[in-house]
């Protein structure tokens, strides 16, 4: 529990509803675009990857943490992976991570060049621990996580019911999807964390 | 759930001493430098010694198409000369030989994972590179490496770096004898060694089994061994056909012949005193002169050779020297199966093709050597670790990384092939034309490295898309000619090397940059990288799949039975080629393709307000963009001179063209310079060179020319001269658009 807390590396996944709605070639356009455009983060570069499959199709590289464009086992979907050190304690960096991709999601959904078509499931995240040493994926490490996680959750969701699933196998990191029946777009979710 | 909290607890028993007090006493040097207590630069030599790299942007600054942006980093500490502390750098990991058991795999893997974002990058060194990595990950980074094994010690840095050797070495059928155990034996006795320690610049070592394979590409190496056997007394005595000196880079040496024949007792030895030399006579303040290639250069292979004995005798001896022959089996692999043929058992679609392209047949029955051909030399974190399993359950982790940014599988049982096939292609490691023109190697160039000046991973892309579309169709004559690319003129991407080469510069059109690649052609991979072309002129970026293209039709329709493609370039010239390429030459205005104005995978280019702001200068191209343009033409001419053999008329013409060129910049200070080559280089020296306005590197190409010019003339020397004069013209670029009016500058 107490390795737990220790946990600064969050990787938060968001799916797209769509997994055609959003081509490498956009990604790469719109992430560049965000580079001089947002003032509260240091965002450095874009990197494609889209020659590698079920990889991080396109990169955008920051000093906090990144965002990516991602097709693990061929999901898309946009992650943050926060790597630098954030405030708080481990409730509250959890809080922050999703407030972090549900905001890049909701940027994505709005950026004009891309037509109003890419959309997110607001009942569907990934939750990695990206932290083999703090946060180990075995049971004890699934249970000290999600005494974390669930109250972030329950807020998130504003007290919907939601399931939570670890893939055991051993070489992964500490993984949990978090799925819930909620329509929520991404201004209820951001304003359901706030409140 | 863990109980330790820190990966040296974690780790502590598990890493060598001597590394983990080395990797300590780094951490240690991470936070003096932190606190302002270490010199900027002493701490950059330190962290590239320990393979920590910075990457592109890291000055803080980045151009997003439009204008250069500052990128506010929080704190303003530096770990090295304008490299801010918190800019993401790149790891170099040392993999001598380029094998790997499945735990390191797994580790680099893991480490991919939570220090940078899933991907690894295989080098054309063997090496794995894992980039947006932060400084302060990188001791526990170091400490779970060197937990399996894995060192990045002397990765960077003017050190000793990977040892590299065929993938093939022990499997090969026409190797003279294994020379893994030998890259493993030299790889850890120099590692560290303090005859290392004070090198001007990197030393880059590789073996090879056989003399006319590409093989450990040895004719390219700071000093290349090639396994040689001589009966003496009737006895059959392993030793090596040493080479040293070569090296690409800016101007590409082949590698000269020390020794005929270097007993295997000798190999550590001759190799310290090597090092020993360079170290003591080896250029140290000007790092463009300081590889080993300009010493050999400077004193002569045979006052060389001279030196090296006379060190070598003088020499303490060392039971390091031969205590690794007693057992040369360190290196040995074991079978996990039987080798059984294929028997005609049923095979997936796709099968056919790829065994035809990636499978070898090793020399001992029933077992081959399967490629995994990545594009780029990427690979996923995932797919590593699933290969770390397929190694362990289809051979004995016997895998190896290779310089053609591939991994190999040896010892596959043939009759597994199909099965290993439909696990890749579950994995997306199927790919098939390994060794082939799809095959396309690509140093990281824009992407990510700081001295790239094109997309050369945007145009491999790009040409493997195309050529991959063609596949089916592509004559053989075209299907194993290499094409290489760099991002600009180190050669990190090998471009001297192969049949096809290209490495990235720019040009300026109507004030505007537009991406270029210098097509280098007439080099060679087999016979260890036996020959190294000659740059044929610059074009587009975006025309470059269609010079590809031409070049492949011509070669297709017009070659002589047996025809090497470097052959045939010889015998069509230089002058046909120029002339075959020349409209690819040509860029559209702007307003007309503003296409070709933006790199190969790269969205920013130049909005229309930007244009706006150059409209009323761009249309006019100035006397000075004219008159380099000329002198580079001069430089052609030259090459065409040295194809013809008039040796003496290609040096003169390539050093004219210095000349007109450096006269040029001087006239945009000092307008009536007179035309006397004395007065120029005078002139250009103090204008230029004293102000360090132009690459002195290049600058010295001149200035040696002009004090001491060639009285005898050799193909070799005039070859690089060709290559030297070449550079200038592109410092001369450089350099006219930064001192030009706004006219020329104002995008630069």
């Amino acid at each position: 529990m107490g390795l737990m807390q220790e946990l600064q590396r969050i990787n938060i996944k968001m799916y797209l509803e769509d997994p055609e709605a959003l081509s490498a070639e956009e990604a790469f356009r719109v992430f560049n675009s965000w580079i001089p455009t947002t003032p509260d983060e240091v965002l450095i570069d874009v990197a494609d990857y889209s020659h590698v499959p079920e990889g991080p199709v396109t990169l955008l590289v920051g000093h906090e943490a990144n965002y990516s464009l991602d097709n693990d086992h061929a999901e898309p979907g946009l992650l943050y992976s926060r790597k630098r050190p954030a405030e708080g304690d481990l409730s509250a960096r959890l809080s922050s991570a999703l407030q972090a991709v549900i905001k890049a999601c909701q940027r994505l959904e709005s950026e004009p060049s891309l037509d109003g078509k890419v959309k997110f499931r607001g009942g569907d995240i990934l939750l990695v621990a990206n932290d083999r040493l703090n946060a180990t994926n075995d049971e004890e490490g699934e249970n000290a996580l999600r005494a974390e996680l669930e109250p972030v959750l329950a807020k998130l969701f504003a007290g919907a019911s939601f399931a939570i699933e670890r893939d055991t196998t051993s070489q992964l990191r500490l993984n949990l999807r978090v799925r819930c029946d909620t329509n929520a777009n991404a201004a209820t979710l951001l304003s359901n964390l706030a409140a | 759930m863990s109980t330790s909290t820190t990966w040296k607890e974690r780790l502590a028993g598990k890493i060598p001493a001597d590394m983990a007090e080395e990797i300590d006493a780094f951490e240690t040097q991470i936070h003096l430098r932190k606190q302002g207590k270490m010199e900027e630069k002493l701490f950059a030599e330190t962290r590239l010694r320990r393979g920590a790299y910075g990457q592109r942007y890291d000055n803080g600054q980045r151009f997003d198409g439009t204008q250069t942006q500052q990128l506010l980093f929080p704190e303003h500490e530096t770990k090295g000369p304008d490299t801010f502390w918190h800019a993401p750098g790149m790891m170099r990991i040392k993999i001598p030989f380029g094998g790997l058991t499945a735990a390191q795999m797994e580790v680099l893997a893991d480490l991919a994972e939570e220090y940078s974002e899933e991907i690894l990058h295989i080098t054309t060194r063997q090496d794995f590179q894992i980039h947006f990595i932060h400084i302060e990950d990188t001791p526990d980074l170091m400490r779970r490496l060197s937990a399996v094994g894995i060192t990045t010690r002397e990765a960077c840095g003017n050190s000793v770096r990977n040892v590299t050797a065929c993938p093939l070495s022990g499997v090969c059928r026409t190797e003279t004898f294994d020379v893994t155990p030998y890259a493993q034996a030299i790889m850890s006795f120099l590692l560290g060694h303090p005859d290392c320690q004070d090198f001007g610049r990197k030393f880059k070592i590789a073996f090879s089994g056989c003399e006319h394979e590409a093989c450990g590409l040895a004719n390219m190496h700071d000093m290349g061994g090639v396994g040689m056997v001589k009966t003496v007394d009737g006895v059959e005595k392993r030793g090596f056909k040493l080479y040293v000196g070569g090296g690409l880079g800016a101007v590409p040496h082949q590698a000269q012949l020390f020794n005929e024949f270097v007993p295997v007792e000798e190999l550590l030895p001759i190799s310290q005193a090597i090092a020993r030399v360079f170290a003591r006579l080896g250029e140290k303040k000007n790092r463009n002169r300081a590889r080993i290639k300009f010493l050999i250069a400077k004193l002569g292979i045979e006052e060389f050779r001279r030196l090296v004995h006379e060190e070598r005798a003088i020499l303490p001896e060392d039971p390091q020297w031969t205590a690794f022959l007693d057992d040369l089996t360190v290196t040995d692999e074991e079978q996990l199966k039987p080798g059984q043929p294929l028997n005609g058992a049923e095979t997936s679609e796709g099968f056919a093709e790829w065994y035809r392209t990636n499978v070898y047949q090793q020399r001992q029955a029933g077992y081959v050597v399967a490629t995994v051909a990545l594009p780029l030399g990427d690979i996923t974190s995932h797919q590593l670790r699933a290969l770390a399993d397929i190694s362990r359950r289809f051979v004995k982790e016997t895998t190896r990384t290779t310089v053609e940014q591939n991994m190999v599988l040896r010892w596959v049982s043939e009759t597994d092939l199909p099965q290993l096939y439909d696990e890749l292609l579950a994995l997306g490691l199927a790919e098939t034309g390994a060794g082939t023109i799809v095959d396309i190697t690509a140093c990281p160039g824009t992407d990510t490295c700081k001295l790239g000046i094109a997309s050369s991973r945007g145009l491999a892309t790009e040409l493997r898309k195309q050529l991959g579309e063609q596949s089916a169709k592509l004559d053989e004559a075209i299907e194993g000619l290499r094409i290489k690319i760099s991002g600009c003129f180190n050669s990190c991407g090998q471009h001297h090397a192969a049949d096809i080469g290209f490495y990235g510069n720019s040009r300026k059109i109507n004030g505007i940059t537009v991406p270029h690649f210098q097509v280098v052609l007439g080099g060679q991979w087999k016979e260890n990288a036996g020959s190294f072309g000659l740059a044929t002129g610059a074009v587009p970026s975006k025309n470059i799949p269609e010079v590809v293209s031409r070049l492949a039709k011509r070669f297709v329709e017009e070659r002589e039975k047996d025809e090497l493609f470097k052959d045939f370039i010889g015998r069509l010239g230089k002058r046909e080629i120029k002339a075959m390429l020349e409209d690819l030459t040509q860029v559209p205005s702007y307003e007309e393709n503003s296409w070709y104005y933006r790199d190969w995978g790269d969205t920013r280019g130049f909005t229309m307000d930007d244009l706006g702001k150059g409209e009323c200068a761009g249309e006019v191209v100035s006397i000075g963009i004219m008159e380099i343009a000329a002198a580079e033409r001069e430089v052609f001419e030259a090459s065409v001179a040295l194809d013809e053999n008039e040796l003496q008329a290609a040096w003169q013409g390539a050093l004219n063209a210095m000349l007109r060129a450096a006269r040029t910049l001087v006239k945009e200070q000092f307008y009536d310079v007179p035309e006397e080559a004395d007065v120029v280089v005078a002139e250009f020296r103090t204008r230029f060179y004293d102000t360090e306005l132009f690459s002195p590197k290049f600058a010295n190409y001149l200035f040696s020319a002009h004090q001491d010019p060639a009285s005898e003339f050799e193909q070799t020397q005039v070859h690089r001269f060709i290559e030297e004069a070449q550079l200038f013209i592109e410092g001369a670029y450089t350099c006219y658009y930064k001192i030009a009016a706004p006219l020329e500058g104002a995008k630069a």
